[in-house]
C-alpha cells in the first residue's frame, strides 16, 4: 500500500504544480476525492468531484467535499463553455465509454483540461502480452479480467495522434518511468509508465 | 400494549421517548405572499436535545405535506407509533439529538394546532374555513422564522426536509441566507411540475365535489370525508412505486382463498391498505388545509418566480447536500439533480447524492443505512 500511495503522490504533485491557486476544478470520476482534497489544501481550489459509484460520494461528503454523484456526459452538457478554470481527468480516461465527446465538452467547459492516465505502450505491458499472454496488473488496475470494468487502455503513441488530428494543443506533458515517479525521457511509448498531459484548444 | 413492554421500549438506546410539543403564538400581523393579511397566529412545535450556550447546534426540521410537528419520540404512553422520522432523529441516530437541538414546526395553515382554515377569525369569531388566505410555502418559512426568533436563535447548523419539506428548506436557505449554515433537502423539486399539479388537482377535486364540502364551510367532525379518503387514497400511490407496491402486496388476496371472488368488496391486500390509509387520515387531517396545502405545492416554482434557478440561488451562503431517489416519479431525480447543477452554475456549493431504493417517493422516510450515513456525514461536514 505504501508504494500504492507514493505512486499516487507524483502525478497528483504534478498537477497540482499546472493549477493556479484559487482556480475552479472539475474533477471528472473523482473516486474517493483524494486528488480534489489535495488540490483544496494546497491550491485552495473551489472544486467539484463526479463519480457514479455512491459509496464514493459518501466518502466525499465525509471529507467535506463538493461532489456530485451521476454521469459525466450529462454533468459536462449542464455547463456553460469556459465555466471552469480546469477540468481533471486522472486516471479516468480509459473508463469512458465515448473518451472523445467526453474529451470535447471537458475542453469545451474548462479552459485547460489535464489528464493522466497508465501508458498501454509501456513495455511491461507488451511483453505480459507478448510472452505471458495476459494483462498487467498495477495500481491503476488492480484487477483481473473476470472483476473489472470494461476498460478502454491507450497508449501515449495512440493519444498524441489523437491530439494532433483533432488539433488539441498539447500546453505541458510529463512522461513517469514504470515508478510512475521517475521522469522518462527516452522512447516513452516504450519506457513510460505513465503520461501527465495539460491539454487546451 | 402494557407497561412493562412500554418501558422496555423506552428503555432502548436511540429513542426519545415521551416528548411533548409547545404552542409559539405571535401577536404581530402577518403578511401573505398573497398580500392578504392575518392579526398573529400561532405554530405548534416539538424540541428535542438541548440548545448549546452558543445556540450554534439548531437542526431544523421541516415536515412535508401531511406530516406534523411531531416528528421523533412519543406523546403518550398510549401511543401506536412514534414521530414520523423516529428512524432519523433521536439519540445516537443520524439527526443526533445528544448533539443537535432539533426544532420541528407546523406549518402555518396546517390542522395539528398551528393556524389554519379550522382556526377561529378573530374578526368574525368564525373558523376562517375558506377565508383563510392562500399559504405558500415562502409564507411557512417566514412564519417559522419567528419561532426562531421567539427562540433566540440565529443560526442553523441546519435545514432538513423531504418532499414539501424540501421546498421549505431550499426556500429557507434562498430567504435567510446568514442564518442557514447548511442545508439538506431530499426527495423534492425547484418547481412542481404539470403531473404533480395533476395529480393534486384529483386530490381537490375529489373533496369540492364531495357534498359534505359545502363549499369549504363544513362543521368539525365533520365534511367531506369520502373526498378526503379518496384524495389521500390516490396521492398514497404516488408516493410509492410500482416496484415497491408489488413487493409489499402483490396480488395477495385478503382472504385465504385465492380463487376469483367477482366482489367489488376489499378484495386484494392493496385494496384494504389503501383504504385503511384513507380512513385513518380523515381523522387526523383537514379537508381545507389539503387543499391550501396541495395549493402551496403547485404555486411553489422558484424558476417562475426568481427569473432562473441560478438567481434563485445566487445570494445562497449555504452548504448544500441534495439527495434523490431512484424510484421516486413524483419528484423524480431529474428534478433534484437540476437543483444542485443550478447551484453549481450560481458558484455555489452543493453537493448531489442519490440512493437506489424502491420505496419510491416515500424512500426518504424509510429505514437506510446509506441515508443516515449521508445524512450524518454532511451534519458532521465543515
Amino acid at each position: 500500500m505504501k508504494k500504492a500511495s507514493e505512486k499516487r503522490s507524483v502525478d497528483m504533485q504534478i498537477i497540482s504544480d499546472w493549477i493556479e491557486p484559487g482556480s475552479r476544478i472539475l474533477d471528472l470520476g473523482c473516486g474517493r476525492g483524494v486528488m480534489l482534497d489535495f488540490l483544496k489544501q494546497k491550491k485552495s481550489v473551489v472544486g467539484i468531484g463526479v463519480d457514479s459509484d455512491p459509496s464514493k460520494i459518501l466518502t466525499g461528503v465525509k471529507k467535506g467535499l463538493t461532489v456530485y454523484q451521476g454521469d459525466i456526459e450529462a454533468f459536462l452538457a449542464s455547463f456553460p463553455d469556459g465555466f471552469f478554470d480546469r477540468v481533471l481527468c486522472s486516471r479516468t480516461l480509459p473508463e469512458l465509454s465515448q473518451p472523445s465527446k467526453i474529451m470535447n465538452e471537458a475542453l469545451r467547459v474548462g479552459r485547460r483540461l489535464t489528464i493522466g492516465f497508465v501508458n498501454q505502450g509501456y513495455w511491461k505491458s507488451r511483453f505480459g502480452m507478448l510472452f505471458g499472454g495476459g494483462r498487467l496488473i498495477n495500481e491503476v488496475h488492480p484487477y483481473e479480467w473476470h472483476e473489472s470494468r470494461p476498460s478502454n487502455p491507450v497508449s501515449i503513441k495512440e493519444f498524441e495522434e489523437y491530439c494532433t488530428k483533432e488539433k488539441i494543443s498539447i500546453a505541458r506533458k510529463v512522461y513517469l518511468a514504470g515508478d510512475w515517479k521517475t521522469p522518462c525521457h527516452f522512447r516513452s511509448n516504450f519506457f513510460g509508465g505513465y503520461a501527465l498531459y495539460d491539454l487546451a484548444r | 400494549m402494557n407497561d412493562a413492554e412500554d418501558n422496555v421500549a423506552l428503555d432502548e438506546l436511540g429513542e426519545l421517548g415521551l416528548v411533548s410539543y409547545v404552542d409559539f403564538v405571535s401577536r404581530e400581523p402577518f403578511l401573505y405572499e398573497s398580500g392578504s393579511e392575518i392579526p398573529g397566529f400561532s405554530l405548534r412545535y416539538e424540541t428535542y436535545g438541548h440548545l448549546n450556550e452558543a445556540k450554534s447546534n439548531v437542526v431544523l426540521i421541516s415536515h412535508a405535506l401531511t406530516a406534523d410537528h411531531h416528528c421523533a419520540g412519543i406523546n403518550s404512553l398510549q401511543d401506536r407509533k412514534p414521530g414520523w422520522w423516529n428512524n432519523m432523529i433521536g439519540p445516537g441516530k443520524p439527526i443526533d439529538t445528544n448533539r443537535f437541538f432539533v426544532i420541528c414546526s407546523n406549518c402555518l395553515g396546517g390542522c395539528q394546532g398551528s393556524t389554519g382554515p379550522t382556526s377561529i377569525n378573530p374578526e368574525t369569531g368564525r373558523p376562517y374555513q375558506l377565508e383563510f388566505p392562500f399559504v405558500s410555502i415562502r409564507d411557512m418559512v417566514k412564519a417559522q422564522k419567528r419561532l426562531l426568533d421567539h427562540l433566540g436563535v440565529s443560526k442553523l447548523h441546519a435545514v432538513v426536509g423531504g418532499s414539501m419539506g424540501g421546498m421549505q428548506v431550499l426556500q429557507w436557505a434562498i430567504e435567510y441566507p446568514d442564518l442557514v449554515e447548511r442545508i439538506l433537502p431530499m426527495a423534492t423539486t425547484s418547481r412542481q411540475g404539470s403531473q404533480a399539479i395533476a395529480f393534486n388537482e384529483v386530490g381537490r377535486q375529489a373533496i369540492m365535489q364531495d357534498p359534505e364540502w359545502m363549499q369549504g364551510n363544513y362543521k368539525e367532525n365533520v365534511g367531506p370525508r369520502v373526498g378526503l379518503a379518496i384524495a389521500r387514497m390516490m396521492a398514497h400511490i404516488t408516493y410509492l412505486s410500482d416496484k415497491g407496491m408489488d413487493m409489499k402486496f402483490g396480488r395477495r388476496r385478503r382472504s385465504k382463498n385465492s380463487d376469483t371472488n367477482f366482489s367489488f368488496d376489499v378484495d386484494f391486500e392493496v385494496e384494504s391498505y389503501l383504504r385503511y390509509q384513507g380512513q385513518s387520515f380523515i381523522n387526523r387531517f383537514d379537508a381545507n388545509t389539503y387543499l391550501y396545502f396541495t395549493k402551496a405545492l403547485d404555486y411553489f416554482d422558484l424558476e417562475g418566480q426568481y427569473g432562473s434557478l441560478e438567481k434563485a440561488f445566487e445570494g445562497l451562503q449555504s452548504k448544500v447536500l441534495v439527495i434523490g431517489f431512484t424510484s421516486d416519479w413524483l419528484f423524480p431525480p431529474e428534478g433534484n439533480r437540476e437543483i444542485v447543477l443550478a447551484m453549481l452554475r450560481a458558484g455555489k456549493d452543493a453537493s448531489y447524492a442519490e440512493i437506489a431504493l424502491d420505496f419510491g417517493h416515500d424512500s426518504f422516510l424509510v429505514e437506510s443505512p446509506d441515508l443516515y450515513e449521508l445524512v450524518r456525514a454532511f451534519l458532521d461536514s465543515d
